[in-house]
């Protein structure tokens, strides 16, 4: 394996700093940066150095499928896309123009969606939405210019990135409510339509998104709500998962039960473990002080028992209305078209 | 605008005034007619036109275009035409730029590009042959020369729309025998020509009932109900109520349509809403007869309740109940939004497909840049 001229993940973590760049945009710009300090002399070599670089980056990122997603669309323009440079040297130069162009004019994508959204969102509209999302950030804030609309939007525990959300649609002067994940299907009925971002698109016609998009594409389905997802076309990611645990971020340690040794009443436990000296009443707030053999003044979840469970899930694309993304409206079925004629031969 | 885009303005203005108003006072009837009707008056605005290079001719057609589309907006069929030209005139303007060795809309390699078009292969369809041959063109110094180069093959690809929009009903009616077998019973609604052309040819070959609905307020199930007889089908008129309680006894439900959306739902006349979901209960097939005209590349349509066309509500609640008149509100909605999980699949003039393909044909028939005129 050859010696790489770019540390890749420390370039990747440094493009991924600014805020607007997502990560398949970084992967792209990762590429790019690649390419410009090469040394390779031949093509092969180019293509073989890039494949091992972003091989590479996408080893040490495991859980995120959008970089992956990034990666193969470089990688399939770089080596399918019929290219006019006569040189090698011709040849990067072009490559790393139209890769920084593309990371340019990808900022703009955001822009297009909310325009493609905005046709969807009557007056008076209730929105849901899950976690935080630029693009459907984007799109909730162009609408708010010329239409009236309230939004809820849940926790998404374990990061919390909803309150994000919150933080900023309130600051827009959008009406704005946390809702708890678990009270998704108390608040559905009142909605009008579910609006998730994504972190990729499969080529089922699936979504992978932050944990807790499936349940509430489920849910949305059961009250007859549309659920529409909103992603940039460098999301479609050539990938097929047959179950949630097809996934790539699909780990083994995730929803493994804890090995116990007898007689313990580690509060390690996977079950609501019980302290001996408190028993757990109906709560309705969550300072409760508690003594326990740990420091944790109140009932939450450790680390260790997050790190069970999943960060992403994969929602089946008949429980999706529409995508939206910057090459158009599709059908979930019509994400594939794309797909097949990128990747396919 | 260009001396010479006053003058087309000027000449063509006539023919699309005459439209404009014909359309606004709904003298045009049926989305077959509005279509014919909208390529008549495209076709003297071509032929009449003056223009120097393809974005002058495109950009002109679009203002027709909106000035039509915005005359009858519910009448979808005039949109979806002056697309389909649209989209004609640039694959003929792309052939016959590739004759002469240059690059005819230049595409630059980007990664954009790369994802919208794939790799770059040739998918061409239906491309005319004879526009591979006969043109050179010239870029806008000899201004007429463009225009006079291209008309004649803009007239031919517009000359085989109207070809495809006159046999319509023949080529849709070439299949019905293979979709209707012996001694079945048909549920229809309504009084669609594609559908009774269909069933007219199927009536040919093949001995089957038909239960027309009757189709209130409109009662146009009486007059299908006649004609299909009158070809000696064996026809039975119902009243709506009863779609339901016979729905066991039938074996396929045939509908027309007004327009197809682009997520493959539909808009057909009042009352098949209420046939679909019957047949649906029933695992009953339901298929639609459509012209391929009638594709529109619009999504968000049936989310305003107010896209269905309203109709006069007096054959629901006449004046004649003046007592109720001004008590009861009264609406006549005309059409019906039918979901594309509720039809199986669409009989078109090119062919049949299901609803989730619907997407692709709309791809293939217009462009992108199209969808908003």
């Amino acid at each position: 394996m050859a010696v790489l001229p770019l540390d890749v993940y420390e370039a990747y973590l440094r493009i991924l700093k600014d805020p607007d760049i997502s990560q398949p945009l970084a992967a792209i710009g990762v590429s790019t940066e690649l390419i410009q300090a090469s040394n390779a002399g031949t093509t092969a070599e180019l293509v073989n150095e890039t494949f091992e670089a972003l091989s590479e980056l996408k080893r040490r990122t495991p859980g995120s499928v959008s970089v992956q997603a990034g990666c193969d669309l470089f990688i399939a323009f770089m080596t399918l896309f019929p290219h006019e440079a006569d040189t090698l040297s011709a040849l990067k130069a072009e490559l790393v123009t139209q890769g920084q162009k593309y990371v340019a004019e990808a900022l703009s994508y955001r822009d297009k969606i909310a325009q493609f959204t905005l046709g969807f969102i009557k007056d008076d509209s209730v929105i849901l939405t899950h976690s935080y999302s630029r693009v459907v950030m984007k799109a909730l804030l162009n609408a708010h210019k010329t239409k009236r609309i309230s939004v809820y939007v849940t926790e998404a525990r374990p990061n919390g990135l909803g309150l994000k959300t919150y933080a900023q649609l309130i600051e827009a002067g959008i009406p704005c409510t946390v809702v708890l994940d678990s009270a998704v299907a108390y608040v559905m009925d009142k909605v009008d339509f579910v609006l998730v971002g994504s972190e990729a698109v499969v080529e089922s016609g699936g979504l992978i998104n932050a944990v807790g998009s499936n349940q509430m594409a489920i849910l949305a389905q059961a009250a007859r709500k549309p659920f529409y997802a909103l992603a940039e076309s460098y999301k479609f990611h050539r990938h097929f998962p047959l179950s949630q645990y097809d996934l790539p971020t699909h780990t083994p340690s995730i929803l493994s039960f804890p090995v116990l040794s007898a007689g313990s009443s580690d509060t390690h436990d996977q079950n609501s473990g019980t302290s001996p000296e408190v028993a757990p009443g109906p709560d309705d707030g969550n300072s409760r002080a508690r003594q326990s053999s740990q420091a944790v003044p109140e009932w939450r979840m450790t680390a260790e028992q997050i790190s069970c469970n999943p960060e992403v899930d994969y929602t089946r694309p008949d429980l999706i209305s529409l995508v939206f993304s910057d090459v158009g409206i599709l059908t979930p079925e019509g994400v594939s078209q794309y797909l097949v004629g990128m990747f396919a031969g | 605008m260009t001396p010479a885009e006053s003058a087309n303005a000027a000449t063509s203005h006539r023919s699309v005034d005459i439209l404009v108003s014909k359309l606004r006072r709904r003298q045009v009837v049926g989305s077959r007619e509005a279509a014919l009707e909208t390529l008549r008056v495209l076709r003297q605005v071509v032929s009449k036109a003056r223009f120097s290079n393809i974005d002058q001719l495109v950009s002109l057609i679009k203002s027709v275009g909106r000035r039509l589309v915005e005359a009858q907006p519910k009448e979808h069929s005039v949109g979806n035409t002056v697309r389909k030209i649209l989209h004609h005139i640039r694959e003929e303007y792309n052939a016959a730029s590739k004759s002469n060795g240059r690059k005819a809309i230049k595409m630059d390699l980007s990664i954009s590009n790369f994802i919208l078009q794939g790799q770059m292969r040739k998918q061409n369809g239906a491309l005319k042959s004879e526009a591979t041959i006969t043109l050179k063109e010239d870029d806008p110094r000899d201004p007429d020369s463009f225009a006079r180069a291209l008309k004649p093959v803009l007239m031919e690809a517009i000359q085989d729309v109207l070809d495809e929009l006159e046999t319509v009903y023949d080529n849709i009616s070439k299949m019905a025998k293979d979709h209707i077998h012996p001694d079945e019973i048909i549920l229809t609604i309504g009084h669609s020509k594609t559908v009774e052309a269909f069933l007219k040819s199927a009536g040919h070959y093949r001995n089957y009932t038909v239960i027309v609905a009757e189709t209130g307020p409109s009662y146009s199930g009486h007059t299908m109900a006649k004609a299909l007889s009158a070809a000696g089908i064996s026809t039975f008129l119902v009243p709506d109520s009863s779609i339901y309680a016979i729905m066991s006894r039938v074996t396929k439900v045939i509908l027309g349509a007004h327009a197809i959306l682009a997520n493959g739902g539909m808009f057909a006349i009042t009352g098949s809403l209420l046939a679909a979901t019957a047949a649906r209960v029933h695992s009953t097939p339901v298929v639609v007869c459509a012209g391929q005209f009638k594709l529109t590349p619009l999504w968000n349509l049936y989310h305003e309740f107010g896209a269905l066309d309203f109709a006069d509500p007096s054959s629901v609640l006449g004046f004649e109940e003046g007592n109720l008149v001004d008590k009861v509100e009264v609406l006549n909605p005309y059409y019906d939004y039918v979901g594309p999980e509720m039809v199986d699949v669409f009989i078109t003039n090119d062919g049949d497909h299901p609803p989730s393909s619907v997407y692709r044909l709309i791809k293939e028939t217009y462009d992108d840049e199209d969808h908003d005129l």
